[in-house]
């Protein structure tokens, strides 16, 4: 476990205290306990007791507006949840938006920050310009492209439809292109911060790696796939579990577009849990499906662990 | 890459492709930020049209009806005070982590990212009973405290990866020099990782100033933020898209400004140390 | 947008109402601060603009919070649940009343309703609205506040052209549907609400009311896939294919409201509260070119006009003096003058015979009677205001999208919301 996908050369090198024992070695561990523990108190603080609470009342039946009918049900709510077809559906949904969006993220944000890697006036500028998709509040985003999108008065939907690139009902209106709508806002919205994240690993590379690798006569995309890429594993890793961890939990544009149809086609977890807990207040069966999301992105994560790991392995053979 | 030379034409390709891309990321923004100037009528046309009569009716409209001013106050202190709180608490944290060579520091490293993985449907109104029993809801702290929990567990594990990925032979051999531990970290280890540090302020700032449920469930009139703000908006029966649009002048400027000044220190930090 | 009209008229409205003689005898409640949860709706920015007029009168000062609607129902729901006492007054939508009085969260106004019964002019607000703005099982957990109407708004030069008199039935409503469709030439008989979710559930069974059908059977449990519902979203749907923007499959109120006022289209039952919206010239491409009238019956059907608004509801977390200060507010707000004041003011809801009769008014907005025969002849459960409404609502909202985006039969449709929604009892 002590690799976690951090398969520079720099991060393969012994990271432990060199020093074995003695006063000093003591001091360092109590002075890094120093250091980490006060955060790891704070979350334990304030992010566990309602975590724990959320836990508790999965076990319930319980509406919040009709708290004398609470009942305890132990696993009934889980079963009921992953037994229903909608919810079933809803991950589908939310595996395909998942890994279509951060996919596309991906791709274009690392060839966005290989695009602003070299340091100028103009990259500096375009990067902070760039990052404006990334400070609007993600409802209004939902808003805006719906504006934007929709079929009969839209700025865009009203010339795709007429062009043919989306049906007549625009991309709204039919179960795939509401999905591929719903992706690109995600794609336009987040591919910044994806771009900022690897970008911040590419500054942070070894310069002279990359030189040797010039020295040697390697083509662009040679560098790129041979120095780069394995170079930068570690910004990745961050990267896309960040933005699957988020992807997941699609919820906002889906809440103002869409609200999940046509039909189920759009109908994300997330969103089903949101109207489950804040909408209609059945409490209980909202948190079993938001522990149940939970379990579901930290699988993803270990699957991204497992994956970085052989990457690793493979690697430094 | 790196430092060389590029040809010409390269450039202008490389450049051609990133005014693209702003082209594509900033058009909807403006469209956005273009409709406070028109009169409603306007915002929508059919066939759709790009010109319009300005007007100011809609800032008259949010300045009557918003009290702009309290509320860019309220955003930047939740935002700001969190941000600073998260990296002052979890930038120590990935790197005692880092640094520990225990086995288990990956394990702690995963609690920190899982507690950013759970969805807030649950917790939320959880959350909301324990600040009314210590006295915080409705205060710029009770969205600074949640907002910092998330962000710390995000700073922790950002910062835990780019300090592993970091060779601890510089503070080593400053601590064999005769540094101190604290000496060692601040003035070694956390310049190295700079670029890491600011793409991670700005990615906290950025969260905590675009979130809209914490906020939206945890202030009050006084002390919302621009990001709710910008939803009232949204009526049972219309989008008064003049005054979301007004809004969102006061909700984007001031994050390209601090995206501006904070690039200034996004350069090669790295690079310094190695030779 | 909206509050044009009503930033127009501030400075003579304030003016108007401040009533400076008033003595700190005649303000027991002096100094009080209420904190008002207001929707963002037409009348917001009138409760707004009037806060000052009231604070001259009672010393009492009033502070909106103007709220989106999900934002509204998750914040004063939480403040129940967390009795934190936050909002002092609620605006209430007609279809929370059976959550909120199932709950026990807000004060019962029937007492004080019986005690200033004058004072109010009880008689002089619609019956029922009294009852759907606020009323669930005899307990009033609101008191009316903003009352809409369902109406048929229509472009009467569109009729003209076509050599078409208005329709007088739901049946000719549809037939004139499909002889004012030219797709070529971008125009649509009808447009109604298809997004999956609220909207598309809410215009449907107001469609399906005046259709005859019903949600609910005799003994209150549903009957989502009666005959009558069946054969009545068989026709809506191919109301929707042809004879609407194609678009609408994804509209809410925001896109068909812009779609008619963008002249696309020449038929639209809607609310009556944006109605002078479509004769302002800031707002409405259609200024002169509309009309409103009754919302057609079914052929051979009573008349019931689908009614819609808003009550003003007390937090029953707070203590007593602020309850009866807010009180004091409601009886205000809610006052023959300050209604007349809010409608000058653009607000857009009624409550009151007085107002909708009111000349200065009926000089403003021509369609009042319209409003004033609606509300004679309303129905406030079309909807039903029962506690399970949001979920009878959600289960609607899906199977009737799923009819008329996807291709799901209507009958096997309402089928299976019939199963989902008896889970629910």
């Amino acid at each position: 476990m002590t690799s976690v996908g951090l398969a520079t050369p720099a991060g393969r090198r012994r990271t432990g205290a060199p020093f074995a024992a003695g006063t000093f070695g003591q001091r360092r561990r109590l002075f890094l306990l120093a250091l980490g523990l006060p955060s790891l108190l704070y979350v334990i603080a304030v992010a566990l007791v309602p975590l724990a609470q959320g836990m508790w009342l999965s076990l319930f039946e319980y509406n919040l507006l009709r708290p004398d009918r609470r009942a305890f049900v132990g696993l009934d709510n889980y079963l009921e949840q992953i037994s229903d077809p909608v919810v079933q559906q809803a991950l589908w949904n939310t595996l395909v938006f998942t890994v279509l969006a951060v996919g596309i993220e991906f791709l274009l944000g690392l060839g966005l920050a290989l695009l602003l890697w070299r340091d100028s006036l103009f990259n500096r500028v375009a990067l902070a310009l760039m990052l404006v998709p990334v400070a609007v509040t993600p409802l209004v985003v939902g808003l805006v492209f719906r504006a934007l999108l929709t079929a009969d008065f839209g700025m865009i939907g009203h010339f795709a439809a007429q062009w043919g690139l989306s049906g007549e009902r625009g991309f709204f209106g039919y179960p795939n292109s509401a999905m591929g709508a719903l992706i690109f806002i995600d794609v336009w919205q987040w591919t910044p911060l994806m771009a900022l994240i690897l970008l911040a690993g590419l500054k942070a590379l070894p310069q002279e790696a990359i030189e040797a690798a010039d020295v040697a006569g390697a083509s662009p995309w040679q560098k790129l796939r041979l120095v780069i890429v394995p170079m930068l594993l570690p910004a990745i890793f961050l990267a896309l579990v960040l933005r699957t961890m988020d992807a997941f939990r699609i919820f906002d544009s889906v809440f103002v577009t869409t609200k999940g149809g046509p039909d189920n086609a759009t109908n994300v977890l997330m969103f089903h849990a949101v109207k489950e807990g804040l909408e209609f207040f059945n409490i209980g069966d909202a948190s079993a499906l938001s522990n149940l999301m939970l379990a579901a992105i930290g699988l993803i994560a270990a699957g991204f662990v497992l994956v970085i790991r052989r990457a690793d392995r493979r690697m430094l053979g | 890459m790196g430092g060389r030379a590029v040809p010409l034409p390269v450039l202008a390709l490389q450049r051609g492709a990133i005014l693209f891309a702003l082209l594509v990321f900033l058009a909807p923004v403006g469209w956005l930020v273009t409709t406070a100037w028109k009169p409603a009528r306007e915002i929508f046309s059919f066939p759709p049209t790009l010109s319009f009569t300005p007007t100011w009716d809609n800032f008259a409209t949010v300045f009557r009806f918003f009290d702009v001013a309290q509320l860019s106050a309220n955003s930047l202190i939740i935002s700001g005070v969190g941000t600073l709180l998260s990296l002052a608490l979890g930038i120590p944290c990935g790197y005692a982590l880092a640094r520990s060579g225990w086995r288990g520091a990956v394990g702690v490293a995963y609690f920190f990212l899982a507690l950013r993985m759970v969805p807030p449907v649950a917790t939320l109104i959880p959350f909301y009973l324990f600040m009314r029993d210590i006295g915080l809801l409705g205060t710029w702290w009770a969205v600074i405290l949640l907002d910092t929990t998330l962000n710390t567990a995000f700073v922790v594990w950002m910062m835990f990866a780019w300090f592993r990925a970091l060779p601890p032979e510089m503070e080593e051999a400053a601590l064999v020099d005769g540094a101190s531990q604290t000496g060692a970290f601040l003035r070694i280890a956390v310049p190295m990782v700079k670029p890491g540090t600011v793409a991670c302020a700005l990615l906290c700032f950025m969260l905590s100033w675009n979130s809209f449920l914490f906020p939206a469930f945890l202030t009050t009139a006084d002390t919302k933020t621009l990001s709710v703000a910008l939803l009232t908006a949204y009526g049972t029966k219309d989008i008064t898209w003049g005054t979301m649009g007004a809004l969102a002048h006061f909700s984007t400027l001031p994050i390209v400004l601090l995206a501006l000044v904070l690039n200034r220190h996004f350069v090669q930090g790295l690079t310094r140390g190695f030779h | 947008m909206r509050h044009h009209r009503g930033l127009a008229g501030i400075a003579l409205g304030t003016m108007a109402l401040a009533a400076p003689f008033a003595t700190a005898q005649e303000q027991p409640y002096s100094g009080v601060t209420l904190n008002v949860a207001s929707m963002n709706d037409q009348f917001s920015g009138p409760l707004v603009v009037l806060a000052p007029s009231f604070e001259a009168e009672t010393g009492i000062a009033v502070k909106v919070d103007i709220l989106s609607y999900p934002e509204l129902l998750t914040k004063i729901t939480a403040d129940f649940i967390g009795e934190t006492g936050g909002y002092d007054v609620v605006t209430m939508d007609i279809v929370w009343a059976g959550q909120f009085a199932e709950a026990g969260h807000t004060v019962l106004l029937n007492d004080w309703i019986a005690r200033d019964a004058e004072e109010i002019g009880v008689d002089d607000i619609y019956p029922v609205l009294m009852q759907a703005l606020g009323n669930y099982e005899g307990a009033q957990v609101a008191f009316p506040f903003a009352g809409y109407a369902n109406v048929l708004a229509y472009r009467p030069d569109l009729y003209e052209a076509a050599g078409i008199a208005p329709p007088q039935t739901m049946e000719e409503l549809v037939a004139a549907a499909r002889a004012l469709t030219d797709r070529e030439a971008n125009r649509y008989g009808w447009v109604a609400n298809g997004q999956r979710g609220p909207a598309v559930a809410q215009d449907w069974m107001q469609y399906n009311a005046q259709m005859g059908g019903s949600i609910l059977d005799a003994e209150g449990m549903p009957a989502l896939n009666s005959p009558e519902n069946v054969a009545s979203l068989t026709v809506y749907k191919t109301l929707f294919d042809e004879t609407a923007p194609p678009g609408a499959v994804d509209y809410d109120w925001g896109g068909r409201e812009e779609s008619f006022r963008q002249g696309l289209v020449a038929n639209m039952q809607t609310w009556s509260v944006g109605a002078a919206g479509y004769d302002n010239p800031d707002l409405s491409k259609v200024v002169g070119n509309n009309a409103l009238m009754l919302a057609p019956p079914g052929a051979g059907m009573e008349p019931r006009y689908g009614i819609g608004g808003w009550g003003l509801a007390i937090n029953a977390d707070i203590d007593e003096t602020r309850q009866a200060a807010a009180w004091e507010y409601i009886k205000w707000v809610t006052s023959p003058e300050v209604q007349k004041q809010m409608a000058e003011l653009g607000g857009g809801g009624y409550i009151r015979m007085s107002t909708l009769a009111d000349p200065d008014l009926n000089a403003l907005y021509p369609f009042l009677p319209v409003i004033h025969e609606s509300f004679l002849n309303g129905d406030g459960e079309y909807r039903p205001r029962i506690p399970e409404y949001p979920e009878i609502q959600d289960i609607l909202g899906t199977a009737v999208n799923a009819v008329l985006a996807g291709d799901v039969d209507p009958q096997e449709a309402l089928d299976a919301a019939q199963e989902q929604a008896m889970e629910l009892f």
